[in-house]
């Protein structure tokens, strides 16, 4: 039995192609792609691996607001400034994406969808070098940890912290979560207009000769009214990042959304595994294509990245070696 | 080199071979510019979203594993570009005109251009009512695409494919009439 829609639906349909005039010109199309595609920046072949993660890093930050904002309520409550809920990161929830899926948070994000209106109280301002460890450590307000072993870094960078609110329009996220294949009604109409604010800190990133990388930073803040129930939330949140309804479901009920963050890896471009760094639970992540490895940890109010082309182990031995 | 598969023309892209992306382009860019013009409406906006698609597999021809299903990502992805900027259209347009061409794209048309307009108009604005997936799989049916490949793009089980074609079909025609009414 066919199911295939009627050929007067098919037929309706059909006054959307192009007409005679309107015909793909494809030689012409291709001449145009040869000219946009050198023009455009190309990736390198040898693309890094900490690249990589500094990028899954930004996205991960839109994936929190994106769920935090779904923590809020209404305006009125937010500017009451009844916050009762803080997010800070004290764990991690590695979650394997598919390229698929990645694709198209991608394409969400580079098309510019919003989950609303961001308003930056504290603009973050440029990546800028410095000279010493005493020159970040008086911009960042705190010392950076360092690697004695791997001598003097060859590049210090300090990237200042910055503010922001974010009113939630819930059409649009709700366009957002459509658009990566979840439920939009899963989120609560009491999220129209809803208010969070965000706090980043200022960060470093030390660079040595071979490589290696360490980013530090405190972990991000976010505060949030506490009584929308997270489990559904990050139930669409897990679905964004392609898992099914009920593995969404059951995950998202184990996870303490107050302080977790929700890491997602790309299933082509890394694999992870848990690892014990100073005593706590990190995350190791290696490049499934062999452009090296990373271990990411938090301790105390610090976030830490380290990446390089050792081992996982190499790297484990270089975190216990940090001052 | 015509009858490589495009999972095979891939491999090759990631080898450097030019002229494999050349075949890849040449074999899906009408099916890419099809989708998006329906979505659109506009010949220049339908191109210039294509060339956004092709440059988005090339960009990330190294990241794709080569068992992939090429067809289906860039249709899914032509489907996807072509709704955000409907969405951005959305923003200057009431929701019901959402899926209208941009007039100031629009050509100047004859009678039988207008009436023709008209009729795209109508089909469009049904198009507006009914959710993207109804949507996705409605024009992507009409273009040709076969179920396996509609489960593909779609996301969906292929068993169900027939089902939701029949439901999204159905809810096309009660959106078609009202726009008549």
């Amino acid at each position: 039995m066919t199911h295939d829609p009627d050929e007067d639906v098919l037929q309706k349909l059909g006054a959307l192609a192009p007409g005679e005039d309107e015909q793909p010109r494809t030689a012409a199309a291709w001449r145009t792609f040869q000219t946009r595609r050198d023009r455009s920046a190309e990736q390198p072949l040898t693309w890094r691996f900490s690249a990589m993660l500094k990028r899954r890093v930004v996205v991960t930050v839109g994936l929190l607001l994106l769920i935090v904002a779904a923590f809020s309520l209404p305006p009125v409550r937010a500017a009451a400034s009844d916050f009762l809920g803080l997010f800070r990161v004290q764990k991690f929830a590695p979650i394997s994406v598919s390229p698929e899926q990645v694709a198209l948070l991608d394409q969400i994000a580079e098309q510019g969808l919003h989950p609303g209106s961001l308003i930056m109280t504290d603009e973050p301002g440029e990546s800028q070098t410095v000279a010493s460890i005493a020159d970040a450590e008086a911009l960042l307000g705190f010392r950076p940890r360092q690697i004695p072993a791997l001598g003097e870094p060859t590049t210090i960078e300090v990237q200042s912290g910055g503010s922001g609110r974010l009113i939630v329009d819930l059409e649009q996220l709700r366009a957002i979560m459509g658009t990566a294949g979840v439920d939009p009604m899963l989120l609560p109409d009491s999220l129209e207009g809803a208010e969070i604010n965000a706090v980043l800190h200022p960060g470093t990133v030390l660079t040595w000769a071979d490589g290696t990388t360490l980013m530090q930073t405190r972990s991000p803040e976010l505060d949030y009214p506490d009584d929308v129930d997270p489990v559904v939330i990050g139930e669409a949140l897990l679905q964004a990042l392609g898992m099914s309804d009920d593995e969404a479901r059951r995950l998202s009920r184990a996870i303490d959304w107050n302080n977790t963050l929700v890491l997602p890896v790309p299933a082509n471009l890394a694999s992870f595994s848990e690892v014990v760094v100073h005593g706590t639970t990190g995350l190791a992540l290696s490049s499934v294509e062999g452009y090296g490895n990373a271990i990411l940890w938090q301790s105390g109010d610090y976030l830490y990245l380290l990446t390089g082309d050792g081992s996982i182990e190499e790297l484990l031995a270089l975190a216990d070696r940090m001052e | 080199m015509l009858a490589l598969t495009d999972s095979r023309l891939l491999a090759r892209v990631q080898t450097g071979d030019d002229r494999a992306f050349a075949l890849l382009f040449q074999r899906h860019y009408d099916r890419v510019y099809g989708i998006l013009f329906r979505l659109v409406g506009t010949r220049a906006e339908a191109e210039d979203l294509a060339q956004e698609v092709f440059l988005r597999l090339y960009q990330q021809r190294f990241s794709r594993r080569r068992e992939h299903n090429v067809g289906a990502w860039l249709y899914r992805v032509a489907t996807n570009q072509g709704y955000n900027a409907l969405r951005s259209r959305q923003r200057r347009w009431r929701r019901e005109t959402a899926l209208l061409p941009d007039a100031t794209d629009a050509e100047p048309a004859p009678a039988e251009a207008a009436a023709q307009a008209e009729t795209r108009a109508a089909v469009r604005a049904a198009l507006a009512r009914l959710p993207k997936r109804d949507v996705q799989l409605l024009l992507l049916r009409q273009i040709g695409l076969s179920y396996a490949e509609l489960a593909d793009v779609c996301g969906v089980a292929p068993g169900s494919v027939g089902t939701l074609l029949r439901r999204a079909s159905d809810a096309f025609r009660r959106a078609y009439e009202r726009e008549e009414r």
